[in-house]
């Protein structure tokens, strides 16, 4: 750990976030909150590992006060007690049940439903249902509309008022580059391209339906991400899915982060390797596991592994983390394993042109052994690609489920895709692209900065344009979202079972199509919303990332 | 709104005992009990005291060794449905710090009670049982055990 004053002096010299040149907001630097408390106190973020980092890594994930977990839990506890008092007063006929039963005349067979696993969904879900699944009616840029909803039997169904609300802020879609527009031209060139090839493809990629579009596509991405060779899927899930059971087999070992997305668990589960999971973003866990394979091997038989593949995202989207890929590549060197780096979330939203996270991190690309990504959030099309070395790739063109059975993509899209990319590049001779970027992580900064002057808990690293804001009670989510919808803002919310069950939270996307007026207006009325439901739990107390204790107190699943 | 989406935790039911700040509310919540108990007029301290005992170890037996499964959908196919939340805690690693506190919790409580009710026979006789009830499923050997096909399926 280096010392405050050595860092602030480093940090001096540091290049600003994604190279670019800010409006220099007063932005907080590594945590600092000013005139605090004095200088020799504060806890040191920067993380200068012996060189790896050329920037400071910011990342803080606040504890949650004890008095907010117990009433969380107190608040789960009403819930369940109330949950079982209606579930009683259903059975017994007092209170009319709106779920799916069976009929009175197959109750003595082997029941159809699993009344206990629909619990939460009955009691808890059914509550707040309003906030998911909201029609919207409008591209979802950085305002967007919605058809207006209400229900007369608490959530179990919903009629239209026959209203649209217009032009809400919209916080929750994944437009990191603004490129979901209906005008434009992005736009303008899909249309052309419609006209020419039309809208379906009807084939697979090795069948009748590999277009010159995909072609021009795949060595565009290979150019862009600097790797030799990309292939493009129809569908972002569908290329984790389906690619890691081409790579891995049997006798494999796989090592996973813990908060990976299920498309990276399900193509792991489907490969038939054997998966370890690594706790989220630490490093001496990963390097421990490493050890541990390398020098036991196999479980019974004691035969070295296959191949190990470590799979790690770029940007995590549940926590805003960003991947400590300079430690990773370190790791893999010096184990030798492989590296699978899923950008869904970093490619266009980070580094200084847009390049992802190998790019933000100053590395070479080369080190990563396959670069996956998706179209869906910053190039605002749909799909998937994997970049790599040429061998691999032609392997996959051969050996991929989604090449061999899944429809290529549709013709508008590549060209979405196309174009949106040369504009980040720079390559359709303006500089809307790098404006763009510039744009992001200007807005990443500002609001993450003003959000935690607030008082909000904020996970995160300060780069990430993902930005959970904790809310932790099961209460404060259905209120949450609802505020912001008489407010004219969209936000997505998320609560237990899918994070942890004293974590909730709303996850706000920033997007460079989000001007400053707007951030400002939406920072206006989370500080209203936070003030009305106390949600500004922050006692500006970061965890130091370098304290956290490494332990072995989790017990997790093991395959044998 | 699934489980397993931020996590590849396939049953978050099996780290809810771990989370932070449940033993402290699982505490308060049986002092509030007492507390509630003891407002009622016509009982007296150590008939207090044997009701919290006994209410305490009957919601722990119901919730913990009766109640089967999740009460959401797992991506696991239903690996948990037959098994009580105490068989699913931590996935089964028997004498994790979770484990002992909920053994530990009734111990205490049992000594507490006994001696709030000065050791009197039938007190002693009916907290002894109570107690009993609520170790005796928690032994590493009855993991998954059901005795006479009791609350099998």
């Amino acid at each position: 750990m280096e010392r405050p004053e050595r860092a602030a002096a480093a940090l001096a010299v540091q290049p600003r976030a994604n190279g670019c040149s800010g409006a220099g907001h007063g932005a907080l630097r590594n945590g600092y909150v000013r005139g605090l408390s004095p200088p020799d106190t504060q806890i040191n973020h920067i993380v200068h590992n012996g060189g790896l980092y050329k920037r400071p890594f910011n990342e803080a994930f606040e504890e949650t006060p004890m008095l907010v977990a117990v009433l969380t839990y107190v608040g789960y506890g009403v819930l369940t007690l109330f949950g079982y008092l209606r579930d009683f007063m259903r059975q017994w006929k007092i209170e009319k049940c709106q779920n799916a039963t069976e009929r009175e005349e197959q109750k003595d067979f082997v029941p159809l439903y699993q009344d206990f696993e629909n619990f939460y969904n009955r009691n808890l879900y059914m509550r707040i249902r309003d906030s998911w699944n909201r029609p919207i009616c409008s591209v979802p840029g950085a305002k967007v509309d919605m058809m207006e909803r209400v229900s007369h039997d608490y959530n179990w169904t919903f009629t239209y008022t026959g209203r649209v609300i217009k032009d809400i802020i919209n916080m929750g879609s994944y437009n990191y580059l603004g490129f979901a527009q209906k005008a434009g031209t992005c736009q303008e060139a899909a249309a052309k391209v419609l006209s020419q090839y039309g809208a379906g493809v009807c084939s697979t990629r090795q069948e009748m339906g590999n277009l010159d579009k995909h072609e021009e596509l795949e060595k565009l991405v290979a150019r862009f991400l600097g790797v030799e060779s990309a292939m493009a899927y129809g569908m972002g899930f569908a290329t984790n899915s389906m690619n890691i059971p081409a790579l891995v087999g049997k006798g494999c070992l796989i090592l996973s982060d813990e908060l990976n997305h299920a498309s990276l668990v399900l193509g792991a589960r489907l490969s038939g390797a054997t998966i370890r999971i690594f706790k989220h973003n630490n490093m001496q866990s990963l390097e421990k596991l490493l050890k541990d394979a390398i020098v036991y091997g196999q479980p019974r038989t004691r035969r070295p592994w296959k191949k190990i593949l470590i799979l790690v995202e770029g940007i995590y989207s549940m926590e805003g983390s960003i991947v400590r890929l300079p430690e990773v590549i370190a790791l893999k060197k010096k184990y030798k394993s492989y590296l699978y780096l899923d950008e869904a979330h970093s490619i266009g939203a980070l580094g200084p042109s847009g390049r992802g996270v190998v790019e933000y991190f100053g590395l070479s690309p080369e080190d990563v052994d396959v670069m996956m990504g998706t179209f869906t959030k910053s190039f605002g099309a749909a799909g998937g690609y994997i970049g790599g070395k040429k061998e691999l790739i032609d392997y996959l063109r051969t050996y991929s489920h989604s090449a061999v059975y899944a429809t290529s993509l549709s013709p508008p899209v590549v060209e979405q895709i196309i174009t949106s990319m040369k504009c980040i590049m720079g390559e359709d001779g303006t500089t809307v692209g790098k404006a763009r970027v510039q744009q992001l992580a200007e807005n990443t900064r500002y609001f993450r900065r003003r959000l935690k002057e607030m008082g909000f808990i904020i996970y995160g690293n300060e780069d990430s344009p993902v930005v959970p804001l904790m809310l932790y009670m099961p209460a404060k989510i259905g209120a949450f979202g609802r505020e912001m919808l008489k407010r004219n803002i969209g936000v997505v919310v998320v609560g237990f079972p899918a994070t942890p069950i004293i974590e909730s939270r709303a996850r706000f996307c920033l997007s460079a199509a989000h001007t400053k007026e707007m951030l400002d207006t939406a920072l206006k009325e989370i500080n209203e919303v936070g003030d009305l439901l106390q949600l500004k739990y922050s006692r500006h107390r970061l965890v130091p990332l370098l304290d956290r204790p490494f332990d072995e107190t989790t017990y997790e699943e093991t395959e044998d | 709104m699934n489980v397993g989406t931020a996590h590849s935790e396939v049953n978050p039911n099996t780290r809810v005992m771990n989370s932070r700040g449940i033993w402290l509310s699982y505490i308060l919540g049986i002092g509030l009990l007492h507390v509630v108990l003891l407002s009622i007029p016509f009982f007296s301290v150590p008939v207090v005291w044997t009701l919290t005992n006994i209410i305490h170890n009957m919601s722990m037996y119901i919730f913990l060794h009766t109640v089967k499964g999740t009460p959401f959908e797992t991506p696991d196919q239903g690996k948990a449905r037959l098994l009580t939340h105490w068989e699913q805690m931590d996935y089964g690693v028997q004498f994790t710090s979770s484990r002992k506190f909920l053994t530990i919790m009734p111990i205490v409580l049992y000594f507490l009670t006994s001696f709030y009710t000065k050791y009197d026979r039938i007190h002693f006789v009916i907290n002894t049982i109570s107690l009993m009830s609520v170790l005796i499923p928690k032994l590493p050997q009855l993991h998954g055990v059901r005795i006479f096909g009791i609350n099998k399926y």
